[in-house]
């Protein structure tokens, strides 16, 4: 699978989750394997990319971290957009 | 600037002891973010209620962890602390600090921030107090362009922490500022990507002594110990005794494991009793001195009460030899994590996931042989439990003793 579909498949996934439930990276690695049988590393790298190009984000609540899609705030914030 | 009447916080200056009231007034002189710092604490005070609320959503592009969002209820009546997030950067090994590093430190969180600093934080970090949200991409790109990284925060690894090891200290039993540099090196992942069930300090003393309490801070302890006997130098043994020293009560009476004898003359230890506690030897300094193979023990599982109460770390390894490359430390490092990882639910410490999924079971993970050493306490219940494959094999040999005859015992 193409690294950009990989990440759009990602992106549904933290999407579908949102307000539901808090994923952790774990989560989000597992249930993209399950879903598709790719490679754990393999997305893991596709998610942590994300990650850097602020597609997505750490999050932080109730002594916990998760990942989820940034507000326009804070991709205002960081520049990503106007 | 807007100039706080502060008669509570003032009673905290009292005394001839260093206060924190009179170091955030003297920023608050000249940074308004400080200066609306002590006019809201002088408010906590006052009405006892802390208007801090804290997590969200901050930090810096790409890590999941060194800056904590801390914001005031009070963001109208003191503006200064409505955002007033907390940087971890990542300290050196034993904290070593030139003069010159300490200024660089400040002078950018003076540009950025309130100018309060907290060296060093119960994590180990050094902690910078007070910024805004707009400010922590500028603070990490200066900070960073220096050489300085951010420390952990989070359901991550956090910074490593060590005692000052053998930068100052003879009773080292191995190079704590090395490991703890290596394993932050090693783990860079694990500290600023946070993906565990919840936070994992490590924390490295050389010896008993444990200057960085991490017996009773760190979800691993990495403790210096040696495996030879306690060499004792009976003159200067008399000349403590002759300087005014009660032997008897001060050394021998305070041994944990009673493996000491002093009849007025001589200082013996039964070594095979002594538990390496370092009681005698930073007492004796001069006249104790220990000898041998020189390692370290691991303990595990401490931590202070959220989910279950608060625990001490116990022993898993009672020596490992600790020289570089480190692989077996991290190695063990990795099984331990693998383990926690299959095993936690958000929020559970590795110290609370092995009280509840037991130590048979975190031992058997981790590929490390049960022996007497990491017994915590005597049993309490009677019962015995097999695994299956300890009733195959049972079974097995049942089966072959009743084929052939022959019983073995």
């Amino acid at each position: 699978m193409e690294m950009s579909e990989l990440q759009d498949k990602i992106f549904a996934f933290c999407e579908a989750a949102k307000g539901k439930k808090k994923l952790k990276e774990k989560d989000i690695i597992n249930g993209i394997n399950a879903e598709s049988g790719l490679d754990k590393d393999e997305i893991k790298k596709a998610l942590r990319e994300m990650i850097n190009v602020g597609r997505l984000m750490y999050s932080y609540g109730g002594g916990a971290s998760s990942v989820e899609i940034p507000s326009e705030e804070y991709l205002r914030e960081k520049g990503l957009i106007k | 600037m807007k100039k706080y009447d502060t008669p509570l916080i003032d009673e905290l200056e009292k005394g001839p002891w260093p206060s924190f009231v009179t170091e955030m007034k003297k920023s608050a002189k000249k940074n308004e973010m400080a200066n609306d710092a002590v006019g809201h604490l002088e408010k906590c005070f006052k009405t006892k209620v802390g208007y801090w609320k804290h997590g969200g959503i901050v930090g810096v592009l790409g890590y999941g962890g060194g800056v904590i969002g801390r914001y005031s209820e009070l963001g109208d009546e003191f503006p200064g602390v409505a955002h007033f997030h907390t940087v971890r950067i990542n300290q050196p090994s034993g904290f070593f600090y030139t003069s010159a590093a300490l200024r660089e430190i400040c002078d950018i969180w003076d540009k950025y921030g309130s100018g309060l600093t907290n060296v060093h934080g119960s994590t180990g970090d050094l902690v910078l107090l007070g910024t805004k949200t707009e400010a922590l991409e500028a603070i990490f790109a200066e900070y960073s362009s220096r050489g300085w990284d951010l420390g952990g925060s989070g359901s991550a690894l956090r910074t490593p922490s060590c005692c000052v090891g053998p930068g100052r200290c003879e009773w080292t039993n191995y190079d704590t500022l090395d490991l703890s540099y290596a394993l932050t090196q090693e783990f860079q992942d694990e500290i600023h990507r946070p993906t565990f069930a919840y936070k994992f300090k490590i924390k490295m003393s050389g010896c008993a002594c444990d200057c960085v309490a991490s017996i009773a801070r760190a979800d691993m302890s990495i403790i210096g110990t040696w495996k030879g006997n306690i060499e004792v130098n009976q003159d200067e043994v008399k000349n403590y005794a002759k300087n005014g020293m009660d032997i008897n009560a001060e050394i021998v009476g305070m041994c944990p494991t009673q493996c000491m004898s002093y009849d007025g003359k001589e200082l013996r230890i039964n070594n095979a009793e002594c538990s390496r506690c370092m009681h005698c030897i930073t007492r004796m300094t001069k006249a104790l001195r220990p000898t041998g193979e020189r390692g370290a023990t691991i303990c595990i599982g401490s931590k202070a009460p959220i989910v279950v109460g608060s625990l001490l770390s116990w022993v898993i390894v009672p020596f490992i030899k600790v020289e570089p490359p480190y692989t077996e430390v991290k190695d063990l490092v990795r099984k331990i994590w693998e383990w926690w990882d299959e095993n936690a639910k958000p929020r559970e410490r590795i110290g609370e996931v092995i009280e509840m999924k037991g130590m048979r079971s975190f031992l058997e993970g981790i590929g490390q042989a049960p022996i007497p050493q990491q017994i915590k306490e005597p049993r309490k219940d009677p019962f015995m439990f097999y695994t299956e494959d300890d009733m195959a094999a049972f079974k097995a040999k049942e089966a072959e003793e009743k084929k052939t005859g022959k019983y073995k015992f």
